[in-house]
């Protein structure tokens, strides 16, 4: 238990450098930020308890948003994610699988995993991008910064897996 | 009851749901009104150690291209005070009259010179942190601004860092003015390009050319009045077509903003003091 809990942290502050010291700079066509600590909320096993979840990645979302100035928004949409998280993992498991799954494209499938991280990817930059426009005043860059955000966290999550399951 | 109790436990994860979804909510509605949120920005502490050892890491790296832009405005500003002091002696026979004129500037006006440690240019609503906050004399609502231009206004302050609204924030609104035509106007963002504003509320009387500087107006009592904005690019009319919208070219660049200053403006308090008095005399006399 108190292993998987530092494991928890420090994934956490990794995931947080990494996103508010490299990514958040990185804007492809000024709206395609690779949102990668959603990655977080991905690979937590299935058979965890529910409220864990939801407070684990509540707060990742919540130090995104004192890093980054976006007080709530990634909070929430981190918290909505955590809380989808276990009922898609059960939609794509394979059928006689363990109990402490860990989602990847080895224990998935590839093209099962690629489905997986592109669910959970674009409700988290639905509700992102939603919360932080709020009003639709500009709806092309809304949809723009949506679809290109996913696409492109999308392919660095896989990119990552593919790296961490040939380890 | 036991059945009830027996439901709670099993969908207990729905009340934490609900509850952590309340309070981000919270927080992203309240951020504006509840000021112990300076410990929810990047002006705590932590985040702004962080953020001032990566940038004075990037600091190195640009230093040789400030260096340029600074020399090069300099030597601009040199010829153009020159000129001006040619054109005052030719016109008034007073070759005291610059230096007065400059000391008169800056007397009411106190600078603050302070690093920026993280900035964003892509959302709707970007802020900026300095290394500078309270323990410095930083105040909130004090004005920002770089080498280039205009920067933005300080929104919150810790003790040692502040969090700035920049001029590429929706909710950013500053009085500015046409240089050397007078006519009065409020500077707005909507998001999109970083380079980019527009000059709303521009009367439709109003003479002027493309291409003419926008500076501070000095009504706000935020930024002294003639700090350089941009230039007119484009004019439109506004929606409602009683006034002309300019969009206008940032002078500052805000993707390379390393060094700006915080101006303290000593006779603030007494003009809002002033102003103040004016309120409630009139309140008290309806």
């Amino acid at each position: 238990m108190s292993l998987n809990f530092l494991r928890n942290i420090v994934f956490i502050i990794v995931l947080l450098l990494a996103q508010t010291l490299l990514l958040n700079h990185i804007s492809v066509f000024g709206c395609a930020t690779p949102l990668l600590y959603v990655y977080f909320a991905l690979t937590v096993q299935r058979g965890e308890a529910k409220w864990a979840t939801l407070l684990w990645c509540f707060f990742m979302g919540l130090l995104v948003d004192i890093f980054t100035n976006t007080p709530g928004v990634a909070a929430a949409s981190m918290t909505l994610v955590g809380f989808l998280q276990p009922y898609v993992v059960e939609l794509f498991a394979p059928r006689d699988s363990a109990d402490d799954l860990r989602p990847s494209p080895f224990t998935f499938g590839s093209s099962k995993y690629t489905n997986y991280t592109i669910i959970l990817v674009l409700i988290y930059c639905f509700t992102f991008f939603s919360l932080e426009a709020f009003n639709l005043y500009n709806w092309g860059q809304w949809i723009a910064c949506i679809v290109a955000s996913t696409i492109i966290t999308v392919v660095l999550i896989l990119v990552i897996e593919y790296f961490r399951s040939k380890r | 009851m036991r059945n009830l109790l027996d439901f709670l436990s099993r969908h207990n994860h729905w009340f934490v749901f609900l509850l952590l979804e309340v309070v981000s909510l919270t927080l992203l509605f309240k951020y504006n009104s509840y000021q112990g949120s300076v410990w929810f920005s990047s002006a705590n502490a932590v985040a702004g150690k962080m953020y001032e050892w990566d940038s004075s890491v990037k600091q190195y790296f640009a230093l040789t291209e400030v260096n340029r832009q600074l020399t090069d405005r300099n030597i601009y500003l040199e010829r153009e005070v020159e000129m001006l002091r040619e054109q005052v002696k030719k016109s008034n026979n007073d070759t005291t009259l610059v230096e007065r004129l400059q000391q008169n500037i800056m007397r009411d006006y106190e600078t603050i010179p302070a690093k920026v440690v993280s900035s964003s240019l892509d959302k709707a609503n970007n802020f900026i942190t300095i290394d500078k906050g309270s323990a410095d004399g930083v105040r909130k609502d004090m004005g920002v601004v770089c080498g280039q231009g205009i920067v933005g206004i300080v929104y919150l302050c810790n003790e040692h860092y502040s969090v700035v609204i920049p001029v590429l924030n929706e909710q950013s609104n500053i009085s500015c003015t046409i240089r050397g035509r007078g006519y009065f106007g409020y500077l707005r963002w909507h998001g999109g390009s970083p380079e980019t504003a527009y000059v709303e509320d521009i009367p439709r009387h109003a003479h002027f050319r493309l291409g003419d500087f926008i500076v501070t107006s000095g009504y706000s009592s935020v930024f002294p009045p003639g700090i350089i904005v941009g230039r007119i690019k484009h004019v439109y009319n506004s929606e409602n077509g009683l006034s002309y919208r300019l969009n206008i070219a940032l002078s500052t660049d805000f993707s390379r903003l390393r060094d700006v200053s915080v101006i303290n403006d000593r006779e603030m308090d007494k003009k809002l003091e002033l102003l103040r008095a004016a309120e409630d005399s009139i309140k008290a006399r309806q």
